[in-house]
């Protein structure tokens, strides 16, 4: 009898623990963070009864950002429109796009949402690809000069708009300006400078002060995507060629990023982790990197008043060089295959390309979502000081610079292109490579994955 | 013997219940892995980006033949498998065979403790051992506390070979050492009592005894090990991001670039997951034929 009750109980409890554990046997390469919290918003009317209610399904990342953006405005558009729900759920960028492509091979589109956010680095790639999955938004009536035009183009196809724009990447030079001090700098002096100009000081404030001026991920070389977007230059020419091995500009830039290796003024780190740990801990005097990494830098109270906001130099003796760039962001997609296309249209309109409030919201939550739509500048809160960074009005800066971005050509090799300059550039800094036979096997990889 | 009875002999009716038991389990895995099987060899059959697929024969695999890429990938890959798997093969069976001694106190402790790592998230062990090798990561203070100077691990791209190979024994090892204490349980202690008496050193007893003994164990962790290694993944994305350029980078993380990462290209991931499994099949069989034989 004894065995039979122990029999029993092993039985449940392995029963239990199989069915506990069986999602961890889940695909290898997918994120393990693919939750599915589907935040219901209530009709702030009151009216539960399902009679005529409409539900929109939004797939988005970051509970904090995203997330709550989405909750946000439909909040706002709840208030004229009643019996709307919309279900946000907290689904990674990389997972909603694996989502995406495997529903669309397998034919089975009844598991994709009526809007997702995408990433608009790889918003031409999935465009081209998919495109039955985004919908023509260019004669909804939402007016698209009202968003910044760099922004925009990456949701363009023939001249045809199939999203709708949100948050900002503009690259914005984060400066400590104790640091600074130290060297005898203000943020001034680092506002609107060329390259040549940042390579000299940055010597000093490396002698000064004995920090690099800049941190950069090994095999992920950012400030090169940066500096080629400053000038309007991609690795692709107008006619979606190939443009790496003979791209003077591109050379120029790796000239600078080696230079500043040489100096000790820009150090390499090997994960992504350890740049937001020395950028917390103060190991480097300055950060060039998308407006969003605000978020990371207020979260250390105690710095509060010591960083400044410049934009980032550009490139000498190149025609069309500017000193803006931009790094990330996301767009919002209206999916081509759901069923309530009007909907979510009239959604989008009135929320993330119409209301003030909104964005006014995003940015008194601290949520640090600054948008594109320029309407959105006028306000008050847009133009609100900031003690963490000396009392400017950053939001605005940011809106600011956003239109002033250069518009660069985007191809679905994007990607592709990223990840084999991406390792050139490793081989050429820490193996010491030649930089014209690395830019050349670059374009080969790149020329082979496009043909077939 | 006749068959008078109406029905089924004895044996055939054995047989039937025997296919029985077999059927359910038999259609799961035609359904779920040899449908899905054939159905990638067609799809590696396919030529083009995206959905806009198009019959191409064997494009792929010629195309495969091309491609630079693939051929680093390939030398990390079997570079792993021929330094890693001896390594940590010959360590699970030298830490087996001092398990099994009969007075060893507290074994429980000892082989719950080396068998632990493999029960670990694939995610979680890769970061924190990404962690353990940055340049001020522990590995590096120990390093610099004997006064030599720190390494940089990611940077080079032998010490980064170096840091997955180190990764992989400490999580493999307790699991192939598992397999071996079981097949030494098979082993008589009389056989070594005897070898002893004969003045047999444990060098000997381990070459002369334990090893012929276990070989269909070791055989099946050998296959085992090959198959896991030529299809390694999370530690080429975790660990080292594929780096310094591609360096540390498995064919499993390149199929997985070409499908997801890069303007996808299904049918060439397609081919490129055959070849590798063409490759696992090939040296199975070398390998049952040189270790069994039955």
């Amino acid at each position: 009898m004894k065995k039979r009750i122990l029999a029993t109980f092993m039985a449940i409890v392995l029963g239990i623990s199989l069915t506990a554990c069986g999602g961890t046997n889940a695909q290898k390469g997918t994120d393990d963070g693919t939750s599915k919290e589907s935040a219901e918003k209530q009709d702030t009317e009151g009216k539960s009864n399902s009679q005529g209610e409409q539900k929109l399904i939004v797939w988005a990342w970051d509970k904090n950002f995203n997330v709550y953006a989405m909750n946000k405005a439909a909040e706002i558009y709840s208030k004229n429109h009643e019996g709307i729900t919309v279900d946000v759920q907290d689904i990674m960028p990389g997972d909603i796009e694996t989502k995406i492509t495997t529903a669309l091979a397998a034919g089975d589109t009844s598991t994709l949402p009526d809007i997702f956010l995408l990433q608009d680095v790889t918003f031409p790639k999935m465009l081209e690809n998919y495109t039955n999955v985004f919908t023509d938004l260019s004669g909804s009536g939402i007016d698209f000069s009202q968003f910044a035009g760099a922004k925009v183009s990456n949701s363009v196809m023939d001249g045809k708009n199939y999203g709708v724009p949100f948050d900002n990447g503009a690259v914005v030079n984060f400066l400590r300006t104790d640091y600074l001090e130290k060297a005898g700098f203000t943020a001034a002096d680092f506002t609107d400078i060329t390259w040549s100009d940042w390579l000299a000081k940055a010597k000093v404030v490396k002698e000064k002060t004995g920090l690099p001026m800049l941190m950069s991920q090994a095999g992920s070389p950012n400030i090169i995507y940066f500096m080629m977007q400053s000038c309007g230059a991609s690795f692709f020419d107008k006619n979606g060629n190939v443009n790496i091995a003979n791209n003077d500009i591109l050379k120029q830039c790796i000239d600078i990023y080696l230079q500043m290796i040489k100096d000790k003024t820009l150090v390499e780190v090997a994960s992504w982790d350890e740049l937001i740990g020395g950028i917390n801990n103060g190991t480097a005097a300055s950060v060039i990197q998308g407006c969003w990494m605000m978020a990371t830098i207020t979260s250390q109270a105690d710095q509060s008043g010591k960083w400044a906001f410049a934009n980032m130099p550009k490139l000498q003796g190149v025609e069309g060089a500017t000193n803006y760039a931009n790094s990330g962001g996301a767009t919002w997609v209206v999916a081509g295959v759901g069923k309530q296309k009007e909907l979510a249209i009239d959604f989008l309109k009135e929320t993330f390309a119409g209301s003030t409030e909104l964005y006014d919201d995003l940015i008194t939550a601290g949520t640090g979502a600054v948008g594109t739509w320029s309407p959105a500048k006028e306000s008050a809160v847009y133009n609100q000081a900031s003690d963490f960074f000396g009392g400017e009005a950053v939001n605005a800066k940011i809106l600011e610079y956003a239109s002033k971005i250069p518009t660069v050509i985007n191809t679905p090799y994007d990607g592709d292109a990223q990840s084999a300059v991406g390792v050139a550039v490793s081989n050429i800094v820490q193996q010491g490579a030649d930089i014209e036979s690395e830019l050349k096997s670059a374009e080969d990889t790149v020329k082979f994955n496009m043909g077939n | 013997m006749q068959n008078n009875k109406k029905g089924l002999t004895l044996s055939r009716k054995h047989n039937l219940i025997g296919w029985g038991f077999l059927l359910p389990a038999t259609l799961l895995i035609v359904f779920m892995s040899f449908y899905p099987g054939i159905q990638g060899f067609l799809l590696s059959l396919q030529v083009g980006h995206g959905m806009q697929l198009t019959f191409g024969g064997l494009k792929n695999y010629v195309r495969i033949l091309k491609d630079p890429v693939f051929k680093e990938v390939f030398f990390n890959t079997f570079f792993y498998l021929i330094i890693q798997v001896p390594i940590m093969l010959v360590l699970a069976l030298i830490l087996a065979s001092m398990l099994n001694n009969k007075h060893l106190r507290c074994k429980a402790i000892f082989r719950t403790a080396i068998f632990l790592p493999c029960a670990t998230s694939l995610v979680s062990y890769s970061m924190i051992f990404r962690s353990l090798f940055t340049t001020d990561g522990l590995v590096n203070n120990i390093i610099r506390s004997f006064g030599m100077p720190s390494v940089n691990w990611f940077g080079n791209e032998w010490t980064a070979r170096g840091v997955i190979i180190i990764a992989l024994i400490w999580r493999w090892t307790g699991y192939n050492m598992v397999f071996y204490l079981a097949g030494l349980q098979n082993i008589e202690y009389s056989v070594y009592e005897a070898a002893k008496i004969d003045g047999a050193s444990p060098a000997q007893s381990l070459f002369r005894i334990t090893i012929p003994l276990l070989k269909p164990t070791i055989l099946l962790t050998a296959i085992m090990s090959t198959n896991g290694t030529l299809q390694l993944f999370d530690e080429s994305v975790n660990l080292t991001s594929g780096g310094p350029g591609r360096a540390t980078m498995t064919l499993s993380h390149y199929i997985y670039n070409t499908s997801f990462t890069n303007n996808p290209n299904f049918g060439y991931s397609a081919a490129m997951s055959f070849v590798i499994m063409v490759i696992v099949a090939i040296l199975a069989f070398v390998q049952m034929k040189v270790g069994d034989k039955r």
